[in-house]
C-alpha cells in the first residue's frame, strides 16, 4: 500500500500532505494514524525544519474525520478506549513539536480532522465554500475522542465552543474565522503559498493571537459557568427529549474537565468515548448515517443517460402544499409558475411562500436581498401562461380524482416532451392520472410532506407506465431541491401513509378501549416519535386524515377500517389543529384533551407504555412486511429511510425495520398474535410474510 | 433586415403614487412585467438579447434599474441590460433604441419598456448639509467634531423632495405645470375647456376598463398579497365638471388655470414589450401586434415643452412620407389637458405653421373621436419613464380590436422635446 502522508521540505518548511490513495476523501483510519506517528517522530528529529504545515492533496477535502467504519466495528470497550487514547497521543505529538505547526484547511475539516487541526498551533483556511469545519460526532452518538472536548473550549471559551460540540454544528470558513476556529483566510488558489508566508511571519513573531472577547462572568466565574452548563443542558433536553445520551455525556465531560488538569481531562474523554461508542444508539445512528449517504445518490433505474436540471417549474393548484412547493423550488433559484382558477388561492400561495421566507430571514438563514430575489421567482396566473415551457409541472389540486384527471388530461395536451407531469397526491392512484394523459410514460407521483420546506423526504411514485428517464429526472429534481427520494410502487397510501395510517388508527382503537389519549401520545413520544399519534391526527387535519383512511379502507379492506372515534370526531365537525378543535383543544401554545370526545367512549383502561408502544409499532411492522412482500419498495432500508425522513420515526432506532430486527421478529409475531386474539382484532394478526420470517429465523436485514 | 415587430406587451396596473404600490420599487415593477411577458409569450429567456428599460427617477439603490429588473424577472445573467432616460419619452426611447439595434442586426430579440415608481422618489439633503456631514465624518478629535456640529442649523435638516426637482426644468426654471400655464396663456385656452377635456379622459378610461385588462397583468401586492389587482386606480367614476371646478390652480395660485384635476396624475407603473425582428417573430410562430413604420424626436423651447408633439409629428410624417389624415388612431400623452389642447390647435393652425413649421404648412386637424380613445395620462396616470411604452401598447391593442392599419403615438418631453412613432399592423 502506498503511503497516505507525504512529507516534503521546501526552504526549511515541512509540508505534510494527506492523500488517501484511490479514495475521494481523506479519512483518519488506524493506518493513517500510525503512519502519522512515524512521520511526526521524524519531523521532531529533523532540526532543519523551522515550521510544519499540515495540508491535504485532495481538492475538496482536508480531512473528513475518523473512519466511521472502524468506530462502527468497535465491540469491546477497551478497544474503543485504546483507539481514542492512541489517537490523542499522536495528536499530542503535534502539539509537543517545538516548531510552529499550521493546519492548512482547503475543504471539509470535520471530526477527527478538525481535532488534528486543533492540535496545531495555528489554522488557516481558504475562502472557498467547500470549507466546512466542525465536530459533528454527537450526531453519530459519540463524542470528539481525539481531544476535541478539551481543545475547542480552551481555544474558543465555553460560550462559543459548547453549541458547536453539543449540536455537532458545521460552519463555513467565514464563520470559522469570525468565531476564532481559524486564524486566517486566504484565496483558494494561493492557499499553500500564503500559508508558508504566514508561517514565516509566525517565526518572526509578528503574528499575534487574537484575543477572544469572552464574557468574563460566564467564562471565568464558577457561578457563570454553572449557568452556562445549566442552560446547555436544558437546551439538549428540549431538543433530544433525553433520548440521545451523547450530547449529555459530552456536556458532562466538558463540565467536569474544563479549566482543569488536561491529562485527566483527555483520559476522561476517552473513557466516555468508549462508553458511547458501544451504545446501540450510536450503532443505529451510524447505520442511519450510511443509509442517508447512500440514498443521497443511489440509482433507482437502469437509465444510463444524463438528466438535466429542471430550468422552469410549474405548480397547478395553489393550496398550502402548492405554495410550499413553489417556495422550495424558488429557494433553489428555479423560476416557478403557479396556476389556479381562484385568485384568492393564488394570493394564499404567495402568502404561504412569503411566510416561509420571513421565517428564514428571522432565523438568519437568508438575507433580505436573497429573500426578495427568490420570492420574486414565483409568479402566479389564472391561465395556462407559463406552463408550456415548464419542464416539471407539479399538480397539487384538491384530492379528487375527477378533478385530477381533468388536470392531467389538460396539462398533457398543452405541454410537449420532455415535460414531466408529477402529482403531489398523498393517496390517489397515479396510474389513473397517467392513463388519461397523452403521454403516460412522463407521468409520475411526487409526494411531498408537509411542511414542504422542512420535511426531508419525497416519495416518487412509479406507475407501470412511467419511464426510467422520467423517474431519474424526477429524482434529480428532488435531490436538487435537497430532498431524499425513495421510489415507491403506485399502491394506495404509497409507503409512508400506508404505514402511518394504521398507526394513527391503532391509537384511535386504543382510545376506544378506554386508554387516555395523553397516555397514548406520551408512550409514542417516549418511544421516539416526534409527536403522539392522536396529536398527529390533529396536525394532519381530521378531515384529511379521515379521507385518506377511507381511501386505504377501500383499498385494503377490513384491516384498515377506520376506528369509530375518528368518524365521531369527523361527524362532530372537528378539524384538528387548524381550527383549534380536534382530539385536543388548542389555545395559543397550550393543548388540552377534548372532553367532548372522551365522553363518547365512556370507559377507562390503564395500560402500560410498553403495551401501548407495542400495539402502535407492531402493526406498522406488520404492514411494512406486506409492503416488502408486494414489492412496494425493494429494500427494507427504503422503509427505514422513508419512516425516519417522512415521519420523524425515532432516528436513534435506525428506523422501523431495524427496530423490528432488534426486537426480534419472533417476538413481534408473538405479540401481534396475542393482541389479535385477546382483542379479537383481525387487523392485528401477523401477516404470512412476517410469520414465515419468524419461522425461518430470518430478519428484515438478513 | 426586416421590420421591427412588437410581438406582445404587458403592463402593471397604473397605481396612484403613495397608494397600493407605495412599497414597491421600480426594479420590482419592471421585473413583474418582464416575468409576466415571458410567461405570456412562452419565450425562452435565453433567446432574449437585451433588456432596455426607460426610467426617469432611477432608484438610488438600483443603479441601472433595467439590469436589476432583468435579473429579478428571470432573464439569464449573461444577457445585458441598460437603462435609458429621455425624460417623459424614456419608454419610447427604449423601443426606438431596440428598433435601431434590431435594424442594425445587433439584436434580434429585445425586451423594451419603462418602469417608474414615483412613490419612491427620495428626499434629499442640500449640498451644504452633505458638506457638513462629510466634515463630521473626517473630524478626528472630539473638539473637531463639536466644532462641525456647532455649524449645523435647523435648515440643514429640511429634506428636499427629489420629485419636485425632477419636475422642474433647470434651463428655463419653470416647473412642468408652469410650462402648461405658458401654453394656456399663449393659446388662450380656458379652464372650462381644460376641465372638460380632463372629464372626457376619465369617462373614456372608465368605459375602457374591461378592454384595458387585455394589456394589464394581474398583480398581488407583497407582503400581504391581499387581493388580485388588475385595474388602474386613477380613473374616477364620479368625476364631474363641478368637482373639477372646485380645485385650485396648482401652479399659479392667482391667475392660473392648470389644476391637479386637469393634469396627469403622479403614478407608479411599468410596461414592457417584446420586440423582435419581424421575420424571426414569424418564423417562431408568433402572431405579432404590429410594426414600427417610422419614429422621430425633436427639440424646442423648454418653456413650451408641451408643444413637442406638434414638431415630432411633423417630422415623423415627413420621414414616412405620410399625411396626418393617414392616421386611423392617435395617442397623444396627456401630460396636461391644456398641453394636448394646445397641440391640437397648433397642428391645424396656419399661423403657427407659418411661424414654426415653415417647410410644411398646417398638418391638418386631428379628429378627437380617434384621439386617446381609452383615456390618457389625466385619468390613467403618467409614470414618466413608462408612459411611452404604455402608449404604444395601448394603441396597438386598440388597432387590433378595431382592425386598423395605421396609428400615431406622440408625447411631449420635459426639457423641451417631442417624440412620435407611426405604428402599423
Amino acid at each position: 500500500m502506498p503511503n497516505v502522508w507525504k512529507l516534503r521540505i521546501e526552504q526549511n518548511f515541512g509540508i505534510l500532505e494527506f492523500d488517501t490513495p484511490e479514495k475521494e476523501v481523506n479519512v483518519l483510519d488506524s493506518k493513517a494514524m500510525e503512519e502519522l506517528r512515524g512521520i511526526l517522530k521524524d519531523v521532531s528529529q529533523k532540526k532543519e525544519i523551522r515550521a510544519l504545515l499540515v495540508a491535504s492533496a485532495k481538492q475538496k477535502i482536508f480531512i473528513a474525520g475518523a473512519d466511521i467504519k472502524e468506530i462502527d466495528g468497535i465491540r469491546e470497550k477497551k478497544d474503543a478506549f485504546d483507539k481514542a487514547e492512541n489517537g490523542k497521543a499522536i495528536l499530542q505529538m503535534i502539539e509537543d513539536l517545538k516548531i510552529p505547526t499550521i493546519a492548512v484547511i482547503n475543504g471539509a475539516c470535520l471530526g477527527g480532522g478538525f481535532e488534528l487541526a486543533l492540535a496545531c498551533d495555528w489554522r488557516v483556511a481558504s475562502f472557498s465554500d467547500k470549507v466546512k469545519i466542525g465536530l459533528p460526532e454527537v450526531n453519530l452518538g459519540i463524542l470528539p475522542g481525539f481531544g476535541g472536548t478539551q481543545r475547542l473550549p480552551r481555544l474558543l471559551g465555553l460560550v462559543k465552543a459548547l453549541p458547536l460540540i453539543l449540536a455537532g454544528k458545521i460552519v463555513s470558513s467565514e464563520s470559522a474565522l469570525k468565531n476564532g476556529m481559524v486564524d486566517r483566510l486566504f484565496s483558494e488558489v494561493t492557499l499553500l503559498g500564503n500559508a508558508v508566508h504566514f508561517a514565516e511571519e509566525v517565526l518572526k513573531g509578528s503574528v499575534k493571537r487574537r484575543k477572544q472577547k469572552a464574557p468574563w462572568f460566564l467564562e471565568k466565574t464558577p457561578v457563570g459557568r454553572a449557568l452556562v452548563f445549566h442552560m446547555a443542558r436544558k437546551d439538549i433536553l428540549k431538543k433530544t427529549k433525553g433520548q440521545y445520551p451523547a450530547p449529555l455525556k459530552t456536556l458532562e465531560v466538558i463540565q467536569k474537565t474544563f479549566g482543569k488538569d488536561s491529562t485527566k481531562g483527555y483520559r476522561f474523554e476517552s473513557e466516555v468515548f468508549a462508553d458511547l461508542a458501544l451504545t446501540a444508539i450510536s450503532k443505529n445512528l451510524i447505520k442511519l448515517f450510511y443509509m442517508h449517504e447512500r440514498y443521497k445518490k443511489v440509482a433507482w433505474t437502469q437509465f444510463e443517460g444524463k438528466v438535466q436540471r429542471v430550468k422552469k417549474c410549474g405548480v397547478v393548484g395553489a393550496g398550502v402544499m402548492g405554495g410550499g412547493i413553489a417556495q422550495l423550488v424558488s429557494y433553489k433559484n428555479i423560476p416557478v409558475r403557479i396556476k389556479d382558477i381562484q385568485p384568492q388561492a393564488l394570493g394564499g400561495a404567495l402568502k404561504e411562500a412569503q411566510k416561509i421566507y420571513d421565517q428564514a430571514r428571522k432565523r438568519r438563514k437568508l438575507k433580505k436581498h436573497e429573500c426578495e430575489y427568490k420570492m420574486g421567482l414565483i409568479s402566479v396566473g389564472l391561465s395556462d401562461d407559463g406552463l408550456k415551457r415548464a419542464d416539471m409541472i407539479i399538480e397539487a389540486v384538491v384530492e379528487d380524482m375527477g378533478i385530477k384527471e381533468k388536470v392531467f388530461e389538460h396539462l398533457s395536451r398543452i405541454t410537449e416532451a420532455p415535460t414531466v407531469l408529477a402529482s403531489n397526491t398523498s393517496a390517489l392512484s397515479v396510474t389513473r392520472m397517467a392513463e388519461v394523459s397523452r403521454y403516460p410514460e412522463r407521468v409520475v407521483g411526487l409526494h411531498f410532506f408537509n411542511p414542504v420546506s422542512r420535511m426531508p423526504l419525497v416519495e416518487i411514485i412509479k406507475t407501470d407506465k412511467t419511464s426510467d428517464e422520467t423517474i431519474e429526472r424526477t429524482i434529480r429534481f428532488a435531490r436538487d431541491l435537497g430532498k431524499i427520494a425513495i421510489v415507491v410502487k403506485d399502491v394506495r397510501g404509497f409507503l409512508v401513509n400506508r404505514l402511518l395510517l394504521p398507526y394513527m388508527n391503532e391509537a384511535a382503537f386504543l382510545m376506544e378501549e378506554g386508554v387516555s389519549q395523553e397516555a397514548i401520545d406520551k408512550a409514542a413520544v417516549q418511544f421516539g416519535m416526534p409527536m403522539g399519534p392522536i396529536e398527529l391526527v390533529d396536525h394532519v387535519g381530521i378531515d384529511v386524515g379521515y379521507k385518506v383512511a377511507h381511501i386505504l379502507h377501500e383499498a385494503y379492506g377490513e384491516r384498515m377500517k377506520p376506528a369509530k372515534v375518528l368518524e365521531t370526531a369527523k361527524d362532530k365537525g372537528l378539524l384538528g389543529k387548524k381550527s383549534g378543535k380536534g382530539f385536543y383543544l388548542y389555545k395559543g401554545r397550550k393543548k388540552t384533551p377534548n372532553q367532548d370526545l372522551q365522553k363518547t367512549i365512556g370507559k377507562k383502561l390503564s395500560m402500560s407504555s410498553d403495551e401501548i408502544q407495542k400495539q402502535l409499532i407492531y402493526i406498522m411492522v406488520n404492514e411494512a412486511a406486506r409492503c416488502l412482500e408486494e414489492r412496494v419498495v425493494e429494500e427494507p432500508s427504503s422503509i427505514d429511510v422513508g419512516m425516519i425522513m417522512g415521519t420523524g420515526f425515532a432516528p436513534f432506532r435506525a428506523g422501523l425495520l431495524h427496530y423490528a430486527d432488534d426486537e426480534g421478529i419472533g417476538k413481534v409475531v408473538e405479540g401481534l398474535k396475542k393482541m389479535s386474539e385477546s382483542k379479537r382484532a383481525g387487523r392485528l394478526r401477523p401477516c404470512d410474510y412476517l410469520v414465515k420470517m419468524a419461522d425461518s429465523g430470518k430478519t428484515f436485514y438478513s | 433586415m426586416g421590420r421591427m415587430a412588437i410581438v406582445e406587451g404587458v403592463r402593471t396596473p397604473f397605481i396612484k403614487s403613495w397608494t397600493l404600490f407605495n412599497d414597491i420599487p421600480a426594479q420590482r415593477l419592471g421585473a413583474w412585467c418582464i416575468q409576466e411577458l415571458i410567461q405570456k409569450t412562452e419565450i425562452d429567456p435565453t433567446l432574449v438579447d437585451e433588456v432596455i428599460l426607460g426610467c426617469v427617477g432611477e432608484p438610488v439603490e438600483a443603479a441601472n434599474v433595467s439590469r436589476v429588473a432583468s435579473l429579478y424577472g428571470g432573464i439569464p445573467e449573461e444577457k445585458p441590460a441598460y437603462t435609458i432616460n429621455r425624460n417623459c419619452a424614456s419608454g419610447f426611447e427604449a423601443v426606438t433604441s431596440a428598433y435601431e439595434k434590431i435594424k442594425l442586426g445587433r439584436d434580434s430579440v429585445v425586451l423594451a419598456g419603462g418602469t417608474e415608481s414615483m412613490s419612491n422618489a427620495p428626499f434629499i439633503f442640500s449640498k451644504e448639509t452633505g458638506n457638513l456631514l462629510l466634515q463630521l465624518q473626517k473630524a478626528k478629535s472630539l473638539g473637531a467634531r463639536l466644532n462641525v456640529i456647532s455649524k449645523f442649523r435647523f435648515k440643514h435638516f429640511a429634506p428636499i423632495p427629489a420629485l419636485k426637482l425632477a419636475l422642474t426644468d433647470p434651463v428655463c426654471g419653470l416647473g412642468m405645470g408652469q410650462t402648461a400655464e405658458v401654453l394656456a396663456k399663449e393659446f388662450g385656452i380656458s379652464r372650462e375647456d381644460q376641465d372638460a377635456f380632463a372629464l372626457r379622459s376619465h369617462q373614456k378610461a372608465i368605459e375602457a376598463k374591461e378592454r384595458l385588462k387585455e394589456e394589464i397583468m394581474p398583480v398581488f401586492v407583497p407582503p400581504k398579497y391581499k387581493e388580485m389587482i388588475q385595474e388602474d386606480n386613477g380613473p374616477r367614476e364620479k368625476q364631474s365638471m363641478q368637482a373639477l371646478a372646485k380645485l385650485k390652480p396648482a401652479f399659479d395660485r392667482k391667475s392660473g388655470t392648470v389644476t391637479a384635476g386637469n393634469s396627469s396624475q403622479i403614478t407608479d407603473g411599468a410596461c414592457v414589450l417584446l420586440v423582435m425582428d419581424e421575420d424571426k417573430a414569424k418564423s417562431m410562430g408568433y402572431e405579432i401586434l404590429g410594426t414600427v413604420r417610422e419614429y422621430a424626436y425633436t427639440g424646442l423651447d423648454p418653456s413650451r415643452m408641451g408643444l413637442g408633439p406638434v414638431f415630432a409629428i411633423e417630422k415623423v410624417l415627413r420621414l414616412a412620407s405620410l399625411k396626418l389624415q393617414d392616421m386611423e388612431i392617435v395617442e397623444i400623452n396627456e401630460a396636461f389637458a391644456v398641453q394636448v389642447l394646445a397641440c391640437l390647435e397648433a397642428i391645424s393652425s396656419a399661423v403657427f405653421a407659418k411661424k414654426y413649421l415653415p417647410g410644411s404648412g398646417p398638418l391638418g386637424k386631428i379628429n378627437t373621436d380617434i384621439l386617446n380613445v381609452n383615456g390618457g395620462g389625466i385619468a390613467l396616470g403618467h409614470p414618466v419613464g413608462t408612459s411611452g411604452a404604455r402608449l404604444i401598447l395601448t394603441c396597438l391593442k386598440e388597432m387590433k380590436r378595431r382592425s386598423l392599419h395605421r396609428g400615431l403615438v406622440s408625447l411631449c418631453v420635459g426639457g423641451g422635446q417631442g417624440g412620435a412613432i407611426i405604428l402599423e399592423r
